[in-house]
C-alpha cells in the first residue's frame, strides 16, 4: 500500500529544521521529495550534533538524518546561472516547491513565486520564513532560540520558585518544528485546492506566527484580562507539576474536579485534602504553595509505576517523565509498532521515532534514510533530466553541482 | 480570486479541551465548515478556564475557547439521549470527516464509533486522536496535552543544568497533536479526492510529541545516550540564552514585569558583531572568547558580561540594538508584548471579530498566507450551541416543530 501523498513529487530547498520537516511529513506520508543542497558544505544541519558515534561527520548528524527520511537529494548551486536552469526544470516536473531561504536570500537570487510560475503554472510554492515576507522585522536575523522567544512560548517556561532565573527554551528546535508543522498543513491545503482546480500559488509561513498561534492561553490573557502570564506566577489550575517518587519523576495531572477527587482517593483520602483551601480546582491553583509539599511528601514515597497504574486506573492522566529508554523499551510502543530499525550507509543501523499519525488504507511508512550529500545527482540530473555525462563532469568541475 | 481551499469540505467535530479543537480551527481556516458537537451536560473544559472577558466568568467568555474555536459552528446534542445520538447519526452522514478526541472507546460506547459512521457515510474520512493511540496495552490510559510533555521523553530533554525535569511552560502535546492531526485528513481528503476511498486515521498525542525529539531519540538509539539538560545553551553557539533586561516599562497589576532578551551567537564573526554592539570589541579577541570552544568553556563568564549590558536595557531597545549590529536576537516575548507586537500588527495576524457576547477583542489569526485562495477567520468563536437549530433544520433535514420536541425532550442540550 503506498502513501496518500504517492502520486506528488516535492521539490524541497530547505536547511535545518522548518522546512526539511515540513518535506519529511509530506515525505513520510508518500510524496516524493527532491532535496536541494548546496554543494560541499550541504544542508546546515549536517553540521549539528547528536552525531552517530560522537565525532562530527556531515553524514552522521543525527538531526540531519531523521529530518530528511525519505528525500533524494541533489545539489546544486542556485546562486549560478547554469544552477538555476537546472533547478526550474526540476520545478517544471514537480506539485511543490518548499523551502525555507531567508527574504533577502530570496531577493538576492531572484528566487520568486512569479518567476518559476511561469516555468510551471500549477506549482504551490511554499517560503517557510521566520518573520513572513512583509513587516518591520522581515529581515531579522534569527535562529531557534529567538523566534520561540519572539512567539511569546519561551517566557512562560521557568523555575516557578526562582524568579532570578532566565526563562527557559524547550530542548531542541521547537520554533523550526512548529513552523515546519504549519508549513505542512498549509501545503497541503494549497495542494488540495489544486487538486480541485484552484492552480498553483504561493503560500507564506511565518515561523513566529506559528509559535504565537499555540501558546494555550498565553495569547488571549493581555486582551481578555490585561494580564500577563509568568513561569513563577501562579497556575490557574493545580496540580499540573512533576513530582520526584522513590524510583523516578511522575507528571501530576488533575484538571478536572473529578480526577481530583480520585487522586485524593488513591492517597487513601487524607485529612489535609479535604480542607475548604482545596477543594476546588482554582482554589488548588491559588493555594499551590500550601498543597505542593503535601503532595510531594505523599508521591515521594510512591514508585513511579506503581503510581501511574493506580492513578490510571482511577481515570487520572498522570504520566510518568520518560527517559529516552523508557520509550525506546515501552511496551505499549513496541505493540504498536511505533519505532523503526533503518539502515543509513553511512551512520548505520538504528531506530527511528515513526509514524507520528496512523492511516488505514494509505499508512505512513519509512522507504529510504536520509541521502547522503548529492547522492542522487547522476540519478536525477542524468536519469531523469537528460543532461549527459559530460555535461554532468563539467558542471561538477565548476561547482554547480 | 479563488475560494479557501477547503471550501465544501464540512467536519463534524466531536473534539474537545484543545488537541481536536486546534485540528479543526486549522481546517476552518481553509474555509471546512466545522460543526463543534458539545452539550452543556459536560461543558467544554476550554469553556470554563481562564482568562475571562473582562474578568468576568461564562461559558462563553473564555479566551482560550474564543482562541481556539475561531470560524466553527456549534451545536449543543445530549449524545445520552436517542434523539440527540440519533442527530449526531444524520450529522455524520453529511460530513467529510469526522474527528473526536475522547479516551479510546467512549465513541463507540455512544454508538458512534467509526464503525457504526462508516455505514452511513461509506467514503467518511473517521480520526481518533487520543493521548496513546487505540492500539497497544495502554491504549485506554487517559491522557491531557500537559502530561504527553514529560511522557514523551521531552521533559527529561528540557531544564536547566543540575535540576529536574522541567515542563515547556504550556500544554504542547496538544496544539501539536492537532497540527500532526490535520496533516494527515488534508492527505487522506487528497487521497479521496483521486480514488473516492476514505479511511480510518489513529493518532497519538504521546506519538506526535516523540516527533517533535527525534534528534534527540536518535541520540540514544545511536549513541546510547541521554543528553544532558543544559538551559537554554546549545552545543554549537555561545552565548545562546536569554539575557536579563529592565523590567517593563509600566507595571502590570501593581508589580514590575521581569522582561529578557534572546541572543544566539552563530559564529566568531557574530561574536564579534556582538563584542562590538555591547561596546567591548576586545571581547573578540580575547582568548577566552575568540573561539566557539573557548566561549563554551568560559560560558558563564561570557553571559555575565552580556549581562550588564543587556540588564540595564530594555528588552526591545536591546533586540533592536543588536539587530542593527547583525546579531540574532528578540524580545522574550510576554503576552502583552505579542498583543502590542507592531510587526504582528503590521502583518494584519490579529483577528477582531464582532462576537455576540464579548464584542470584539483580539485574537491570534492565521501563520500562513495564501496568494490564490486565501484563508480568513469568518466567524468569531460560537456561542455554545448558537447553531443547533440552524445546523438541525438547514443541513439535518429536521422540521422546526421537530427542533421543538427534541429541544422539550433534553436531547439538545
Amino acid at each position: 500500500m503506498a502513501g496518500p501523498l504517492s502520486t506528488v513529487r516535492i521539490i524541497e530547498v530547505g536547511e535545518m529544521v522548518s522546512a526539511p520537516y515540513a518535506a519529511k511529513l509530506m515525505a513520510d506520508l508518500g510524496a516524493e521529495v527532491i532535496k536541494v543542497e548546496r554543494p560541499a558544505t550541504g544542508d546546515r544541519a549536517r553540521t549539528r550534533g547528536p552525531f552517530a558515534g560522537g565525532a562530527a561527520h556531515p553524514e552522521k548528524s543525527g538531526l540531519f538524518i531523521y529530518l530528511n527520511t525519505n528525500k533524494r537529494g541533489v545539489t546544486i548551486d542556485l546562486a549560478s546561472p547554469r544552477g538555476l536552469a537546472i533547478f526550474e526544470q526540476l520545478i517544471s516536473g514537480a506539485d511543490v516547491l518548499i523551502h525555507n531561504l531567508a527574504p533577502a536570500e530570496m531577493d538576492r537570487t531572484g528566487f520568486e513565486f512569479e518567476r518559476f510560475r511561469r516555468v510551471n503554472p500549477k506549482l504551490v510554492m511554499t517560503s517557510v520564513v521566520p518573520y513572513g515576507l512583509s513587516g518591520p522585522r522581515r529581515d531579522w536575523r534569527t535562529e531557534d532560540l529567538t523566534l520561540w522567544s519572539d512567539g511569546g512560548a519561551c517566557y512562560l517556561n521557568g523555575a516557578r520558585d526562582h524568579p532570578e532565573l532566565p526563562p527557559l527554551k524547550a530542548y531542541g528546535y521547537q520554533a523550526g518544528y512548529q513552523g515546519g508543522g504549519h508549513a505542512a498543513v498549509a501545503t497541503m491545503g494549497a495542494l488540495f485546492g489544486a487538486a480541485r482546480g484552484a492552480g498553483g500559488q504561493h503560500v507564506e509561513v511565518s515561523v513566529q506566527e506559528s509559535v504565537a498561534a499555540i501558546i494555550e492561553m498565553a495569547n488571549t490573557f493581555w486582551p481578555y484580562m490585561k494580564m500577563v502570564l509568568t513561569r513563577y506566577g501562579a497556575k490557574p489550575v493545580q496540580p499540573l507539576d512533576s513530582f520526584e517518587c522513590r524510583d523516578g519523576w511522575i507528571f501530576a495531572c488533575c484538571v478536572e474536579e473529578h480526577q481530583w477527587h480520585s487522586f485524593v482517593e488513591v492517597m487513601g483520602s487524607p485529612e489535609w485534602a479535604a480542607e475548604e483551601i482545596f477543594d476546588e480546582r482554582f482554589k488548588r491553583g491559588v493555594n499551590y504553595d500550601a498543597l505542593r509539599p503535601l503532595l510531594a511528601e505523599w508521591i515521594g514515597k510512591q514508585t513511579v509505576q506503581d503510581l501511574y497504574q493506580r492513578a490510571q486506573a482511577r481515570r487520572v492522566p498522570f504520566a510518568p517523565i520518560s527517559n529516552l529508554a523508557d520509550l525506546v523499551n515501552s511496551e505499549h510502543l513496541r505493540a504498536r509498532g511505533f519505532f523503526v530499525d533503518l539502515s543509513h550507509p553511512v551512520a548505520g543501523r538504528f531506530k527511528y521515532p515513526g509514524a507520528p499519525s496512523k492511516l488505514s488504507r494509505t499508512p505512513w511508512e519509512i522507504r529510504r534514510p536520509a541521502p547522503t550529500l548529492g547522492q542522487h545527482n547522476r540519478e536525477i540530473l542524468g536519469g531523469e533530466l537528460g543532461i549527459d555525462a559530460r555535461e554532468l563532469e563539467s558542471l561538477r568541475s565548476e561547482a554547480v553541482i | 480570486m479563488n475560494q479557501a481551499p477547503l471550501t465544501g469540505i464540512r467536519v463534524a467535530d466531536f473534539t474537545w479541551v484543545w488537541a481536536g479543537p486546534y485540528c479543526t480551527m486549522q481546517l476552518a481556516h481553509m474555509g471546512a465548515d466545522v460543526i463543534r458537537v458539545e452539550s452543556e451536560t459536560r461543558l467544554c473544559v476550554s469553556r470554563v478556564t481562564p482568562p475571562w472577558a473582562g474578568g468576568q466568568y461564562g461559558v462563553n467568555r473564555s479566551g482560550y475557547f474564543n482562541q481556539y474555536n475561531q470560524g466553527k459552528r456549534s451545536i449543543a446534542l445530549n449524545l445520552k439521549h436517542p434523539r440527540g445520538r440519533e442527530a449526531a447519526l444524520r450529522l455524520a452522514a453529511k460530513c467529510d470527516v469526522v474527528i473526536n478526541n475522547f479516551a479510546a472507546g467512549v465513541m463507540d460506547r455512544l454508538g458512534l464509533g467509526y464503525r457504526d459512521l462508516v455505514r452511513v457515510r461509506p467514503d467518511m474520512i473517521g480520526v481518533s486522536l487520543t493521548g496513546y493511540g487505540d492500539s497497544g496495552p495502554l491504549h485506554d490510559y487517559v491522557a491531557y496535552g500537559p502530561a504527553q510533555v514529560p511522557l514523551s521523553g521531552m521533559s527529561a530533554l528540557t531544564g536547566y543544568r543540575g535540576w529536574p525535569p522541567m515542563h515547556v511552560g504550556f500544554s504542547y502535546g496538544d496544539p501539536n497533536a492537532g497540527t500532526h492531526a490535520a496533516v494527515a485528513i488534508i492527505a487522506a481528503l487528497y487521497h479521496r479526492e483521486r480514488t473516492g476511498e476514505g479511511q480510518y486515521i489513529d493518532m497519538s498525542q504521546w506519538e506526535c510529541t516523540m516527533a517533535l525529539i527525534g534528534e534527540g531519540i536518535l541520540d540514544y538509539t545511536m549513541n546510547g545516550h541521554q543528553p544532558e539538560r543544559d538551559g537554554s545553551r546549545d552545543p554549537s553557539m555561545a552565548p545562546h540564552g536569554l539575557f536579563r533586561c529592565r523590567d517593563m516599562a509600566e507595571l502590570v497589576a501593581g508589580t514590575p514585569v521581569d522582561m529578557w532578551v534572546a541572543i544566539a551567537v552563530a559564529d566568531d564573526a557574530e561574536f564579534a558583531r556582538l563584542a562590538a554592539a555591547i561596546e567591548q570589541p576586545g571581547l573578540a579577541g580575547d582568548e577566552r572568547f575568540a573561539t566557539l570552544a573557548a566561549r563554551k568553556r568560559n560560558e558563564d563568564e561570557l553571559e555575565a558580561i552580556v549581562t550588564e549590558w543587556s540588564a540595564a536595557r530594555f528588552a526591545s531597545e536591546a533586540a533592536e540594538h543588536l539587530q542593527r549590529a547583525g546579531v540574532a536576537a528578540a524580545v522574550c516575548a510576554t503576552s502583552r508584548d505579542l498583543a502590542e507586537d507592531p510587526h504582528l500588527a503590521s502583518r494584519g495576524y490579529f483577528v477582531e471579530l464582532a462576537h455576540p457576547e464579548i464584542g470584539r477583542v483580539k485574537h491570534a489569526g492565521i501563520p500562513w498566507r495564501m496568494s490564490e485562495t486565501p484563508c480568513s477567520i469568518r466567524s468569531p468563536a460560537p456561542l455554545l450551541g448558537q447553531h443547533t437549530d440552524e445546523v438541525l433544520t438547514e443541513l439535518l433535514g429536521y422540521g422546526a416543530a421537530e427542533v421543538a420536541e427534541m429541544h422539550a425532550q433534553g436531547a439538545l442540550k
